[in-house]
């Protein structure tokens, strides 16, 4: 493959992309496209790996040419991205704001520390495997990963979005019970942070 | 009218915070009445892994305590482990570690003026910052062969010696910084929002700085000269001739120019070591790399990182095994002593940018 | 200066001899009911007026814990590690966070790693763990792999994965066992040429 500048590797980046097959109708096929073309990552930096990002984000590896930018609330995100290893108290931050987002969400696993637990793998405050807790769609290895290979993940998670196969939020929604087992045997009988309190209990009442 | 008082988190998922912790804070209007730091979410149970391993296994983990700037870290293991096991350092590796503590203050810095203009709006900095960093990355990776993780500094020595023409590319980047940093002055040091923003907020003094332990640029932002380097000097820090850096106010603008005005004395420190860069080896011979004896004894080491002092202390037992080693982050007493303190009476708004003046990096804090 | 200090030290507290670790770096041993006279000592006479550090270290075979105060003058040229025992079971001692500030967050830490009591802290809240049930973690009887093997799960194995080290001698002691047979079956056929010469000449 000739180095060829800016060109070639637009091409080699994006060359993937429009080779999608399988899509149910042309509504659905347009769906996909429109999502995958513009997708809102949430700002949250939740272990090592979040150091890559700024590096990912800005003008040297530049993420924005294929529509990917930064969101701050997760109301506003499509994309969370867990960065590293997720310690209990992450864990607990982490499942509340992905149950926050709204559908259709997806969630890219950075780093070996998702997959089984990494460096840290006889810490006694961090886990081991984040598919028993939140569904995850794409997972880049790496200690920690490189930029061009966080956009690789991406371009992949970008395929399967135009394919219509990533679909971890109705995994989520349809084995509830799995999750939310595995969540309380970690974390406890109540999941929610402890802060939960309802504002309007505050001064009194209403 | 009721229900001024109001509670909010700061953190962890936010855009204006460096790093992942949180700042409880109490309101009334935009008006910061109390304020109480939460860590913890970045726990990883360091010291007792490394309870669990050797030498050489510990090596691998030591280097992820701190994510901004790896290399202090590894800098303070090598040498706590050199004087408990009695080895001395060539000279050359001690050059190449000086290369390499400065070239890592560097990109922290980098890294800093990202955070603290992306604190105020001037978005525009930050892009630019992080692309410069990205050039001194590129010669770490053509050093030690990672971007962030370096495993480089190890105890007698350095794992590998510079590669054909790496001075010269060190000295082209030195050539390149000091024109571009000219320009970071125009658009962020010397920028009247920034001005606006930061004069006067966040004033520390003198006396409460020395009695209560506060380390780096907060000494040096109040008038005191406090550098490790000068102060207690490791390495060849001794051979090496540069200023520290001092402002009187207090505040953030004043530890603003004292960072910048420190990226200038790295570039300086940074030109003096590529010219006196001695011959020699870089590994001291040793008849195993792997097994190290650690008497039953203990020491405490301290270099200076970006952010002030870092320091290690170290207990070995006899055995091959380290029996404790406890990290002392800049960033331990500065989160909670004084950022608590600092925030009261301060506005909603001033919360990131006082946080990126202190360079709290909540990693250390909880290791 | 410094050996007058270490004079009054010894003869003082009735301690060992002070140990000088570099130039820059002294380190005492004290009895823990003597610690705050100590500390109190070298601040108002001999300039250490900063407190840097709380360490400690869990001696389980001994029985005790080994605190470490570390005191820096004003001048941050010279370091004081001031080291006391305590009791490994129900430990405690007065805490420092009333006459240095940065006292309380240190002792905060300590607390939940090892169970020390620092009586007169206000603030002995949980700081890095939350919710936290078991032994405190730092204490030498936790046992960490214990506990993650009992409370987590890993990622199942790949079905042939194999120690290497046990792989690498296996693999060479079978590599010496072809060498030795290559070697004797040589040296079998040489002989059986030459018994073959020897038929054909007496032949």
């Amino acid at each position: 493959m000739e180095h060829n500048g800016f060109l070639q590797e637009q091409k080699t980046l994006e060359g993937d992309l429009n080779s999608d097959t399988s899509h149910k109708s042309s509504v659905d096929f347009l769906m996909n496209w429109f999502r995958k073309r513009s997708i809102f990552v949430l700002a949250y930096g939740t272990g090592c790996g979040a150091i890559e990002m700024p590096p990912t984000f800005t003008s040297r590896y530049d993420a924005e040419r294929l529509g990917i930018r930064g969101a701050a609330t997760p109301r506003q995100a499509d994309v969370i991205i867990v960065s590293g290893y997720c310690s209990y108290k992450t864990l607990r931050r982490i499942i509340r704001t992905y149950e926050q987002m709204s559908n259709p969400k997806y969630l890219l696993a950075l780093g070996s520390c998702t997959v089984n637990g990494g460096m840290y793998w006889d810490s006694y405050n961090t886990i081991k495997k984040l598919e028993d807790y939140l569904p995850v769609d794409m997972y880049v290895n790496g200690c920690m990963p490189r930029p061009e290979s966080i956009l690789e993940g991406f371009i992949a998670l970008q395929k399967e979005i135009g394919e219509g196969k990533a679909s971890s939020w109705q995994k989520y929604e349809e084995n509830y019970e799995f999750y939310r087992k595995n969540q309380e045997a970690v974390l406890g009988e109540k999941v929610e942070p402890s802060y939960d309190a309802d504002w309007y209990l505050y001064d009194g009442g209403l | 009218m009721e229900n001024k008082h109001i509670t909010i988190f700061h953190g962890p998922q936010h855009p204006g915070i460096t790093g992942n912790m949180s700042v409880e804070l109490d309101l009334i209007g935009e008006t910061i009445q109390k304020a109480t730091t939460h860590v913890g979410y970045l726990h990883r149970g360091f010291e007792k892994l490394i309870e669990r391993r050797t030498v050489i296994q510990a090596f691998t983990i030591v280097c992820r305590i701190c994510v901004p700037e790896p290399d202090p870290n590894e800098a303070n293991f090598a040498m706590a482990v050199e004087e408990l096991a009695g080895l001395e350092v060539t000279p050359r590796a001690q050059y190449i570690r000086v290369m390499v503590l400065e070239l890592s203050r560097l990109a922290a810095q980098f890294l800093w003026m990202a955070g603290q203009s992306g604190s105020i709006g001037l978005y525009a900095v930050g892009q630019w910052a992080i692309a410069d960093r990205d050039l001194i990355l590129d010669l770490f990776e053509e050093l030690t062969g990672a971007r962030v993780y370096h495993m480089y500094i190890y105890p007698g020595g350095v794992r590998r010696d510079l590669p054909e023409g790496f001075l010269e590319r060190v000295s082209t980047l030195l050539t390149y910084m000091k024109k571009r940093l000219k320009v970071y002055d125009d658009i962020f040091i010397n920028n009247a929002s920034f001005k606006s923003r930061a004069i006067g907020v966040g004033v520390i003094s003198k006396e409460e700085a020395v009695a209560n332990g506060y380390v780096g640029q907060v000494l040096r932002g109040c008038g005191i000269e406090a550098d490790v380097r000068k102060d207690a000097p490791y390495l060849v820090y001794n051979e090496l001739e540069f200023e520290v850096p001092t402002q009187t106010a207090g505040d953030v603008y004043a530890r603003a120019l004292v960072r910048r005005d420190e990226m200038d004395q790295s570039i300086h420190i940074l030109e003096q070591v590529v010219a006196k860069m001695p011959e020699g080896e870089v590994m001291i011979k040793m008849p195993t790399h792997r097994k190290f004896k650690l008497p039953k004894d203990d020491t405490w080491v301290k270099v200076e990182s970006a952010r002030g002092e870092f320091a290690y202390y170290m207990a070995g037992d006899g055995s091959e095994k380290i029996r404790r080693m406890q990290v002392r982050g800049p960033s331990l007493v500065h989160a909670f002593t004084l950022l608590e303190d600092l925030l009261v009476g301060a506005e909603l708004s001033d919360v990131a940018l006082i946080m990126n003046s202190l360079g709290i990096c909540p990693p250390e804090i909880e290791r | 200066m410094e050996t007058m200090m270490f004079k009054q030290i010894k003869s003082h507290f009735a301690t060992d001899d002070v140990e000088v670790k570099r130039n820059d770096l002294y380190k005492v041993g004290v009895r823990h009911e003597r610690l705050f006279e100590l500390i109190h000592m070298l601040r108002d006479e001999y300039d250490y007026k900063t407190l840097n550090a709380i360490t400690c270290t869990d001696w389980i075979e001994e029985g005790h814990f080994a605190l470490t105060y570390m005191l820096t003058t004003e001048d941050r040229k010279h370091t004081f590690m001031i080291q006391t025992m305590i009791n490994r079971e129900d430990a405690h001692i007065k805490s420092f966070s009333h006459e240095f500030k940065q006292a309380e967050i240190m002792e905060r830490d300590l607390h939940e790693m090892y169970g020390i009591d620092f009586q007169g802290n206000k603030n002995l809240k949980e700081l890095s763990l939350e919710n936290w049930v078991h032994t405190p973690p730092l204490r030498r009887e936790f046992d960490t792999l214990e506990f993650v093997n009992n409370n987590l799960t890993f990622r199942e194995g790949r079905d042939d994965n194999i120690d290497t080290k046990v792989e690498s001698k296996r693999l060479r002691a079978l590599k010496k066992a072809e060498k030795e047979a290559a070697k004797k079956a040589k040296e079998a056929a040489a002989a059986e040429t030459v018994k073959d010469e020897e038929v054909k000449d007496g032949k």
